[in-house]
């Protein structure tokens, strides 16, 4: 620099800086990661959830003016229209390739944070990783309650948990029980073995001891075993008014197919969601699955007070050919709630995220869940995320509980 | 618990024993025919799985149509993978062992990955066949039909397999599994006999696959599932013997039903590990198993 004259050197500095700044800010996009499993058992499952968040991403950068939380489009408007870039990952479905997957996005692709999962199983390991390099990880649609009482400052979850979802199925059984004179004496459990159906059974106990509800069958399976029949001649066995089983996919089609083949009936069946809402169930069982009932989080049907479901869903159709269901409606919400943080942090560096998610309130209405809105408490879960009742009429999902956002009367044939 | 209850899951385990017996044969023979042991013999059930629901679904022809073209299919399928793969895994000087046993497993991925790839991950099934969804009804036992017909389809294809191994080509395959090299001083071509061997193996699973597609949901995954405890059936029957698959599939069923009935369901696979573990211990050539 000798010979250059301060001013001129100055000027120099200024300009370079003024260039690069501004070079950079135009150009920085927010990079997210997404650990979802996009091979393997429940690939389709990650397959979905890729084109539910891109479709949100979508919804963010583009112009597509939708009435909802960031809908009018064109990038994050305080951080001068900046877009949303995704990277995703595939965990396998395996809790270590999820847990090295996670560590690459962080060190090497510098995700300021990252969506998942799917299994709750994966999102443990997830979340650790997340928890030591400080930055958010968003649980989409993980529901077992003990992900977020682990005391992590990391761990931001939109959706409701098990506990919340299978309190929404024991007031339902309570409120059908008063209208139809007809309520449930007992239940049948059958969960697979992993962290979902240990912990979703773990509360099903918990709720109907206290609703007075007798449990007549506590199976546990094995996950993905070429046959369910012994389980299901337990389940006849027991008799119970209501069934409720905690499934993934494969095993919720063995399942039901397993019951026809024995000519078991339950008077009704209530699901902790998972493989019972999925598309290949559907097909795989076809007819078998009306009268089944689901808890969820989200509900299709309720276009009347969250107008935005009709474009959002056409845009995840044509991208998927597929319509929302409760775990791609999660999982497009998850990120909405991360880009709104980011939003109004006007910066994506960690402490002022997690700040600005811990400040998070957003109404129901703002979104295309039928919840009361997205706040989180202390441990990171969503406090105001309402679950569902929904039941299959007619081939498809229709809301059955709470009343407010219902469109369909239940089909209840416990007690007849 | 009800003598109905337990004689009911006594014959779900039998009906399940059959069929993996049947998945097993094929591995058995190819494993006792030239010492390789195929670690895409899952994935070879799941394409045979995916063939009887495309050809379901394409032509509408029942599943129980379809064993003779599958296994032809499948009989196809193990002389081309025989050929371009075994063959020349069988003729490497160095480390044979691993080779086959690298070249098989990558076999397995690339088969499970091109699944993927051409057919998705989604989960299907035959919804609408002859016997779906039919059961026959003795007393208090119920037989679903499906599975009561891959029952029997498993022991005529063991009947099969036992009366090849009483023809020429049958004791030619014997002869080449004895001594591989002295058989081609008698004029035996020992690659013609191992692609058949192969052909043969893979049609049995083809069999399987057919008809557990009749019942069963159909995924890239699938063979995953039957191909574990196939590998365990055919340690537990012994190495080579079809009559020790038959026997060790029949066995495993049972376990695994009554574990399930009378202990914990979750523990099922661990009747079925802990009996090949004994096996292991005070007969490690297995039941039946002669090597």
């Amino acid at each position: 620099m000798i010979g250059l004259s301060r001013p001129v050197f100055a000027a120099f500095l200024a300009g370079a800086w003024l260039l690069l700044g501004s070079a950079a800010f135009a150009a920085e996009d927010i990079v997210i990661g997404a650990v979802f499993p996009l091979t393997g058992n429940g690939s389709q499952v990650g397959l979905d959830a890729k084109a539910a968040i891109e479709t949100e991403a979508e919804i963010i950068n583009g112009h597509h003016d939708i009435p909802m939380l960031l809908g009018q489009g064109g990038g994050l408007p305080a951080l001068g229209g900046a877009h949303v870039r995704l990277i995703f990952a595939d965990s396998q479905n395996d809790p270590q390739k999820a847990r090295a997957e996670a560590e690459r996005l962080i060190t090497q692709d510098h995700v300021v944070a990252i969506i998942g999962s799917y299994t709750s199983a994966t999102a443990v390991t997830i979340s650790q990783v997340a928890e030591r390099y400080q930055i958010p990880y968003m649980s989409s649609d993980n529901s077992s309650p003990s992900l977020s009482q682990r005391g992590l400052q990391w761990f931001f979850r939109t959706s409701p948990q098990d506990e919340m979802f299978t309190q929404a199925m024991f007031d339902f059984f309570k409120e059908i029980g008063t209208k139809t004179g007809r309520p449930v004496h007992s239940v049948a459990l059958i969960y697979e073995d992993s962290i979902f159906g240990s912990d979703s059974s773990r509360v099903q106990k918990k709720d109907a001891e206290a609703a007075g509800i007798k449990v007549a069958a506590d199976i546990r399976y094995r996950a993905n075993s070429p046959s369910l029949s012994t389980e299901v001649e337990r389940l006849r066995a027991a008799d119970a008014d209501v069934l409720m089983p905690s499934s993934y996919t494969s095993d919720a089609i063995l399942l039901l197919r397993a019951m026809q083949e024995i000519g078991y009936h339950p008077k009704a069946l209530l699901a902790q969601d998972a493989g019972f809402v999925q598309e290949g169930f559907f097909q795989a069982v076809g007819s078998l699955a009306e009268g089944v009932m689901s808890r969820s989080a989200f509900a299709l049907d309720a276009t009347r007070s969250r107008p935005a479901i009709t474009p959002v869903n056409a845009l995840f159709h044509a991208r998927s050919g597929k319509d929302l269901n409760d775990l791609t409606s999660r999982e497009l919400t998850a990120l909405q709630v991360l880009a709104d943080a980011i939003n109004r942090a006007g910066t994506a560096t960690n402490e002022a995220l997690r700040k600005a998610l811990i400040a998070t309130d957003i109404k129901g209405a703002d979104t295309i869940m039928p919840w009361r809105g997205v706040h989180f408490d202390a441990s990171g879960q969503n406090t105001e995320a309402t679950p569902v009742i929904q039941q299959v009429i007619g081939g498809h999902y229709r809301t059955i509980f709470p009343d407010d956002v219902a469109t369909s009367e239940p089909v209840w044939n416990v007690g007849k | 618990m009800t003598p109905a209850l337990v004689m009911q899951v006594a014959l779900g385990g039998l009906l399940m024993g059959l069929i993996y017996a049947l998945v097993a044969a094929g591995l058995s023979l190819i494993f006792g025919l030239m010492d390789v042991v195929n670690f895409a013999h899952g994935e070879l059930l799941m394409l045979a799985m995916y063939a009887t629901f495309f050809i379901h679904r394409g032509f509408g022809l029942d599943p129980i149509v379809q064993l003779p073209i599958i296994a032809l299919l499948l009989f196809g399928m193990g002389v081309v993978i025989y050929h371009g793969l075994i063959a020349r895994a069988l003729s490497v000087r160095f480390n044979r062992g691993m080779v086959q046993i690298f070249s098989t497993f990558g076999l397995a991925i690339f088969l499970r990955g091109a699944a993927q790839f051409a057919f998705g991950g989604d989960f299907r099934a035959i919804n609408h066949s002859w016997l779906a969804g039919r059961t026959l009804r003795l007393a208090t036992l119920s037989l679903p039909l499906p599975q009561l017909a891959a029952g029997l389809v498993c022991l005529l294809a063991f009947a099969a397999l036992m009366a090849i191994s009483r023809t020429e080509f049958g004791r030619a395959l014997e002869a080449t599994r004895e001594d591989r090299e002295a058989v081609a001083l008698i004029g035996i071509d020992r690659d013609r006999i191992f692609a058949l061997g192969w052909g043969l193996g893979c049609a049995t699973v083809g069999c399987a696959g057919a008809m557990l597609a009749g019942f069963y949901y159909v995924s890239p995954d699938v063979g995953a599932n039957f191909a574990l405890i196939a590998y365990v059936t055919v340690a537990l029957g012994g190495f080579g013997s079809l009559l020790g698959a038959l026997v060790a599939g029949l066995i495993i069923g049972e376990v695994e039903a009554l574990t399930a009935l009378f202990l914990e369901p979750s523990l099922k696979q661990v009747g079925m590990f802990a009996i090949y573990l004994a096996v292991l211990l005070f007969r490690p050539r297995g039941l039946f198993g002669t090597l």
